[in-house]
């Protein structure tokens, strides 16, 4: 039986909400196409995480643990992804679309001879063939890709899918995985860890995100503050992390994250189409703008047309009061 | 050092356009220096400056993107390479890897840097795919580049962190374009731009064949387009701040039941 494999991302010890969401749209493709529905992680840890994995429904999760992993280079993933296809012979692969994955997806579909469809909000199968959605020209129109290739690579932009659990009896397969750091050819000199990621910004429930708008430092204290309270993460438009006032890691947008939130605000922001890119899947969406032609209210579940300085102090004061209630 | 950037030319993504069909039908025939590769161009031309040695550019397209090699020429690289290809819809990223592929092993070169997507696809593919067809240690998604004991250190950004990894050369490094603001040619660079030199090749030069990478090579197609789905219609408050606040707070805990 051929299978579908899926890619189970981890970042900072934990698995991401985005690779469930993709496990789960999976199970249902690989159940309507009578595929196998299998699982791989790599990891320093991987097979710690096998048995949430299980929990979704994967057959067989194959752990390829190395502590190569640790280095973020993207080479031992290469080899890693490319070994487990060549085990699995899978018809899809799925992976949630996340920098690290960009990083090695084309790579991987280059040396398998796989094609590969990257940051799709849509997919499925049938007859053979892997059809999709995915944003272009600026994400204001959705292309139609697809590929009848023997193996498809899929990466999907996070909040396409609901994550829904369905128990399985998984069989869990340690895959054999020398790696020589030794002939590596790259090194990784640093890490720079940004400041402003007390919350992972791409797995929040709530991110609260500013504009232009906020002006100055006061502005910031603001946001952060809102922040703080709603136990969000601190997103920004490109516009404020270019002038310095944000790090480029909390950037949202088509060049920065894609985020997905229960709830987002969108605080002196105009809602560029860039800025909207990165956002528009998010549940509820709150806009706080004085201009009441700002395009940000077009996207709004609801908008508030008023003075950010003011609105702001008043709305944080009314949130504390909610969670001490 | 020897920098070459590839470089796409790419329809202008925020002029207006209509659906026709299923088919994407833009209002202009403007074309422009895909933005992420004006990026690697400009980071190329700023570490030639510093360390030495010069940029080539090059590109596949027909006739008309022999302007946007102009541009990158105008911009201060020193030759220019056009792939001509009167046609490469059916081409996937794939599909470019390969014939790049056949193209650098034509030249001499030290560092590959590409734009690390295009405007207009946002796939953000072809550059790791030309790395590993070129068999090549590379970086994806640069905000930084120095040259440092014959190394190229990348900062890249990952997903909560910036991580700096040094390779050796011959690299392939793919730009983001928050690395830096691209030069806008000066009129002397676009004069002396018209005297540099284009090599143009075909895909019969580089040992390839049009039909053969369209049915054999790329593995992708774009069958379409449809509309972006549209969200719910959302509601609008004009008010004092107070009211705003009170409302956004009973509609967040009862309606929208997320607080």
């Amino acid at each position: 039986m051929s299978s579908l494999l899926v890619h189970i991302a981890i970042t900072d010890g934990k698995i991401k909400r985005s690779a469930l969401e993709v496990l789960s749209r999976s199970r249902e493709v690989a159940s309507a196409n009578g595929l196998s529905l299998e699982a791989v992680i790599i990891d320093a840890d991987a097979a710690s995480f096998a048995d949430d994995v299980s929990k979704y429904g994967a057959s067989k999760i194959y752990t390829v643990s190395n502590p190569a992993f640790k280095n973020a280079l993207n080479t031992p993933v290469i080899e890693a992804l490319s070994k487990v296809i060549e085990m699995a012979n899978p018809k899809l692969v799925t992976l949630a679309s996340t920098e690290a994955t960009k990083d090695v997806v084309g790579a991987v579909g280059a040396k398998m001879d796989a094609a590969v469809i990257p940051d799709v909000a849509t997919f499925d199968l049938a007859d053979g063939v892997v059809k999709t959605t995915r944003p272009v020209m600026a994400a204001k129109v959705m292309a139609k890709a697809e590929s009848s290739a023997d193996t498809v690579l899929v990466t999907v932009r996070s909040g396409s899918y609901d994550v829904s659990e369905s128990p399985a009896e998984a069989e869990v397969v340690n895959v054999d995985f020398d790696f020589d750091e030794g002939g590596l050819r790259q090194v990784l000199k640093e890490v720079l860890s940004s400041s402003g990621d007390k919350v992972d910004l791409s797995e929040a429930e709530i991110v609260v995100a500013g504009g232009r708008g906020l002006k100055d430092e006061n502005g910031k204290k603001l946001l952060e503050d809102l922040a703080d309270v709603l136990g969000a993460a601190v997103g920004a438009s490109r516009a404020i992390t270019e002038s310095g006032m944000f790090p480029a890691t909390l950037q949202i947008g088509q060049t920065g994250k894609v985020v997905s939130p229960q709830l987002y605000f969108a605080v002196g922001l105009s809602g560029a189409i860039q800025h909207v890119a990165g956002m528009s899947n998010s549940k509820v969406i709150v806009a706080i703008n004085k201009d009441p032609d700002a395009p940000i209210f077009q996207y709004a579940t609801y908008g508030l047309v008023g003075d950010l300085f003011k609105i702001l102090p008043l709305l944080i004061e009314e949130i504390k009061k909610i969670k001490a209630a | 050092m020897k920098f070459f950037a590839c470089i796409k030319q790419v329809p202008d993504v925020y002029a207006p356009f209509q659906l026709k069909d299923g088919d994407l039908v833009l209002d202009t025939d403007r074309m422009m220096l895909n933005a992420y590769d004006a990026s690697a161009v400009e980071e190329a031309l700023v570490l030639s400056e510093k360390h030495g040695g010069d940029v080539e550019v090059v590109l596949i397209g027909p006739d008309k993107a022999k302007e946007t090699i102009r541009k990158a020429l105008a911009m201060g690289a020193a030759k220019g390479h056009h792939i001509h290809v009167d046609d490469t819809s059916g081409l996937d990223s794939a599909a470019f890897a390969k014939i790049l592929t056949a193209f650098f092993k034509t030249v001499e070169f030290d560092i590959i840097a590409v734009g690390k997507q295009s405007q207009d696809t946002d796939a953000g593919l072809t550059g790791a795919m030309l790395a590993q067809d070129l068999d090549l240690p590379y970086a994806a998604n640069a905000v930084g580049l120095e040259i440092n004991d014959n190394k190229l250190e990348v900062k890249r950004q990952a997903d909560t962190a910036q991580e700096v990894i040094a390779l050796p050369t011959p690299c392939l490094v793919t730009c983001s374009n928050d690395m830096n603001e691209p030069r806008i040619p000066s009129l002397k660079g676009i004069m002396t731009s018209k005297r540099k030199p284009v090599d143009v090749k075909t895909l019969e030069d580089l040992g390839l064949n049009l039909d053969d990478l369209k049915t054999n090579v790329a593995k992708t197609s774009v069958t379409g387009y449809e509309p972006v789905p549209e969200r719910a219609p959302g509601k609008k408050f004009e008010a004092d701040p107070e009211e705003l606040v009170s409302t956004l707070s009973d509609l967040l805990q009862n309606e929208a039941k997320v607080l």
